[in-house]
């Protein structure tokens, strides 16, 4: 028995010294350190870097590295579109828009200069193969006009394209060898695959390696015509929030995208620092104004008395520091944004005198969301139970129905939801990207409300004008908006990047989370 | 005369000798038993496959909500042209009936089909992750069943002392702690606190994988001759491996001691001891051969669960294995990686019954193959 014992405790003295060798072994001499490698985590959602395929978080964090555009936003302002390869000019009717090519010293990372008949190719591109960023140049023709020029036409006015342009699906790309790689501007294009591992831009990195699943490696595009990037080498990889946090606090990870308010409070200034931004999405309530369906929320009084029963001040709270109170559902930032401090007010009293004028007896509305999901760390099934317990305050009974978000997602499409809670993340910075809230639009349409003629004359007014009548035009258009309660805002979250004390110097803005090639 | 009856004889003992050639022409060839065994198993085994491509394929398409959801952004979905192209694409525009055959007869040339997410094909992508995996079970299963069986045998032969009821306890935390937490916090503490073992992941992010040969880089990286990348990446296996093993171990501690606590009593035991057997020679040859066939079956389905279902575990240590891959097939909707993780999933439990149905032969006489 005392030979079991002592055979018992040399095993497990034999697995912890191979455990140790194991550890000690792994500090690595093949590395040598990670001096100018940049080690960045976030919770995948990756479907492409095929710049003109791409609609999610993390296919536009690396095409931002991999392709430049034709217009950028002045030091990430989302009010200043400004050159980028191309200088812009836009007709006073808002139709045309004239590109002009600027830097002839751009190159693509095979040594190949940027012409405009990349630029050209690129927005057909966009345009042709019918992918989830092809509605940003729905209805604008494209035409190469000489060597260095390209217009964009309109039908309708489109002052929105100078904030369209420089969103990283419109990158451009070396048309040449796109069409080589069995590239088109139509359905039948099939040069995904070979984008995904061999990117055709002319940013600061290329490709090294892709892997959807775990992690995609760039390297510095030896041609790129910027500032050199301190950092040659970028690993982005696949990792929960959780692990994220000890990763930063341990320098084995120099930025980190997805931690929380409550994690970001952890992290000592000795590890790392936090740089919170406004985010571009918006939370808000949406009530299906269809009554067979809504039920109680197709009544307008309902709805109001849903507004006034919130009290936003807690929601702030739980969507943590710099998250901030909306009054619609465009981003504080924005052109055409309604002051904040017009947003709704917690007023319990006006809320039961709403609900009496409804003819509401307290019946239960079903609720939807997503369970799975949380918007700039803000937890929708911590949200969706917050509000269910502010408005039994009122007297309003919620049922909670929550389901997966491709689920919730498909329900909510398919309008046959009666309230719950949506998200809508900017596009691009520009009122007219919530114009799909508006009776007529597309979401409009997934609560059933057809008809507005209020609404459709403010937005008519909207379209028309410009310069600062524009913000003013679309601030009313929006006010009138939330004022129906169809969609009720919650709150705008902030967007937090943690990055790590060895990174000294880094460019953070509203426009790009985290530039590699600016980090030193 | 003699070549009158030695001509018959001859002719008879020719025809004779035909007859017989003749029969065991016609008789088939007697199978070894184990060959037979194996053969049966393997029929027996395909037809459970393609009971695993039915099952997988109505489940995954009785989800009452549609993938096409999951792939489109909101602007995208509103567009009915983009709509229906995406659903011809994918083949959903097809009656499921076909939409089923389709998919049967591409699995019969060895193809599981293309992601609908991310467009890679799901067997090329199954290849890269399912080593991970392998890795880690390996690992998961080699800590298992040294710990547990010894643990189990341990807690056993001291029945009723301080070191059974202190197994017993160590056995049901293993058991009973939630993976998730434990990753978490043994991450915490071995990797940032005391510095013992590397961060997450399968290699050091600045470290490039050995050349692919198994896809397990502990192997690959030995075969390579790089010690150093074979250091390391043994290094980050070891606290997902031993973190991942905790249930197994308890698991296994608790059902070993209960088998040897059935086989301690018997007699052929008692008669061994009476024989004055060296107790070495009455634990393992008696009493831990006797005990080792349900644990064997409880090591096999284990192995099966930790080549499959290790998604919390890998998702702290962001290793990208099976399991991580599989939920995130199932949270985008991406139906061929959650009908081509159902097949593969499928096989390695009919594989490792099958496997633990020979070692069962091997390891206790009576259930041999006659």
């Amino acid at each position: 028995m005392r030979r079991l014992t002592r055979n018992f405790v040399a095993i497990c003295s034999t697995l912890a010294l191979t455990a140790g060798l194991a550890a000690c072994g792994s500090g690595s001499d093949e590395a040598g350190g990670a001096g100018d490698t940049i080690v960045a985590e976030t919770a995948f959602n990756l479907k492409t870097i095929d710049p003109h395929r791409q609609f999610e978080f993390t296919g536009s964090t690396i095409d931002s590295a991999i392709y430049q555009t034709a217009l950028e936003f002045e030091d990430g302002d989302l009010t200043k579109p400004t050159d980028g390869l191309c200088s812009f000019e836009m007709s006073e009717d808002s139709k045309e828009m004239t590109l002009t090519l600027k830097d002839e010293d751009a190159k693509f990372s095979n040594g190949d200069p940027v012409t405009a008949d990349d630029i050209a190719f690129s927005f057909e591109r966009l345009q042709g193969i019918k992918g989830n960023p092809s509605f940003f140049l729905d209805g604008v023709k494209v035409k190469k006009v000489d060597d260095k020029t390209v217009t964009l036409t309109s039908e309708e006015p489109n002052p929105a394209l100078p904030y369209i342009l420089p969103n990283s699906s419109i990158g451009i790309v070396n048309s040449k060898v796109v069409k080589e790689n069995e590239g088109t501007t139509d359905e039948k294009d099939g040069a995904e695959q070979f984008l995904n591992e061999n990117s055709q831009g002319s940013g600061p990195y290329k490709v090294e390696k892709y892997d959807a699943d775990s992690q995609v490696v760039l390297t510095a595009n030896e041609h790129y015509n910027g500032p050199e990037p301190k950092y040659k080498r970028v690993v982005l990889r696949n990792v929960s929030a959780e692990t994220q946090l000890t990763d930063i606090q341990s320098g084995q990870a120099q930025v980190a995208y997805d931690l929380n308010s409550d994690q970001a409070k952890q992290i000592d200034e000795s590890m790392g620092k936090i740089s919170s931004l406004p985010s571009t999405r918006s939370l808000y309530i949406f009530n299906n104004a269809d009554e067979k369906i809504g039920g109680p929320a197709a009544d307008p009084n309902f709805r109001k008395a849903v507004m006034a029963a919130i009290d936003y001040d807690k929601l702030i709270d739980l969507a943590g520091k710099g998250s901030q109170r909306m009054a619609s559902l465009v981003p504080n930032e924005f052109v055409g944004a309604v002051p904040k401090d017009e947003a709704p007010e917690r007023d319990l009293e006006k809320a039961k005198k709403l609900l009496k004028e409804a003819g509401y007896d307290g019946e239960k509305v079903p609720f939807h969301y997503s369970s799975d999901q949380a918007v700039n760390g803000v937890d929708l099934a911590q949200l969706a139970e917050t509000l269910q317990a502010q408005l039994k305050e009122a007297g309003i009974n919620l049922d909670l129905k929550p389901a997966p978000s491709s689920t919730q997602l498909d329900g909510f499409r398919s309008a046959k939801q009666p309230m719950g809670i949506g998200t809508w993340g900017a596009d691009f910075p520009d009122p007219t990207n919530y114009n799909v809230f508006i009776p007529g639009g597309d979401v409009a349409d997934r609560v059933n409300w057809s008809d507005d003629p209020k609404l459709k004359k403010l937005a008519d007014e909207a379209a028309k004008a410009k310069g600062d009548a524009r913000d003013a035009a679309y601030a009313k258009l929006f006010k009138a908006t939330t004022d129906t309660a169809v969609w009720i805002p919650l709150v705008q979250p902030v967007s937090t990047v943690a990055v790590g004390s060895s990174i000294k110097k880094f460019v953070s803005n509203a426009d790009i989370s985290f530039d590699f090639a600016k980090a030193e | 005369m003699a070549e009158a009856t030695t001509a018959p004889l001859g002719t008879d003992v020719a025809s004779a000798s035909g007859e017989a050639d003749a029969a065991q022409r016609v008789k088939p060839p007697k199978l070894h038993p184990l060959l037979r065994f194996i053969l049966i198993r393997i029929g027996i085994s395909l037809i459970l496959i393609w009971g695993v491509t039915v099952v997988t394929f109505l489940l995954t398409n009785l989800v009452p909500t549609d993938p096409v959801a999951a792939i489109l952004g909101d602007r995208a979905a509103a567009d009915p042209e983009i709509v229906a192209q995406t659903r011809e694409k994918l083949g959903l525009d097809q009656p499921l009936l076909v939409q089923y055959f389709t998919y049967l007869g591409n699995l019969l040339q060895g193809d599981l089909g293309v992601s609908n997410q991310t467009r890679t094909p799901v067997l090329a992508s199954i290849g890269q992750v399912f080593p991970a995996s392998i890795e880690l079970g390996i690992g998961a299963i080699l800590i298992s069943v040294i710990l547990g069986l010894l643990l189990g045998l341990l807690s056993a032969l001291k029945q009723n002392s301080l070191v059974d009821h202190a197994i017993r306890t160590l056995s049901l935390i293993g058991i009973s702690a939630p993976t998730f937490w434990i990753a978490t916090v043994a991450y915490f503490v071995f990797f940032f606190r005391l510095r013992v073992v590397p961060g997450a992941g399968r290699l050091d992010p600045w470290i490039t994988p050995p050349p692919k040969v198994t896809g397990l880089y502990t192997v690959d990286s030995l075969l390579a001759g790089q010690m150093a990348t074979f250091a390391n990446a043994l290094g980050h296996l070891i606290l997902p491996s031993c973190v991942l093993a905790l249930f197994t171990i308890g698991l296994l501690t608790r059902f070993s001691r209960s088998s040897v606590l059935d086989i301690i009593r018997l007699d052929y035991v008692t008669a061994a001891k009476a024989k004055g057997l060296p107790a070495r020679t009455v634990v393992f040859k008696y009493i831990f051969r006797g005990a080792l066939v349900p644990i064997i079956t409880v090591v096999g389905l284990a192995f099966g669960s930790l080549l499959s279902g290790a998604v919390l575990t890998e998702t702290v240590f962001a290793w990208n294995g099976l399991g991580q891959y599989a939920y995130r097939g199932a949270t985008t909707l991406d139906l061929p990686v959650i009908m081509g993780v159902g097949l593969v999933i499928g096989i390695v439990y009919i594989l490792v019954n099958f496997i633990v149905d020979l070692i069962y032969g091997f390891v206790d006489p009576r259930v041999r193959v006659r």
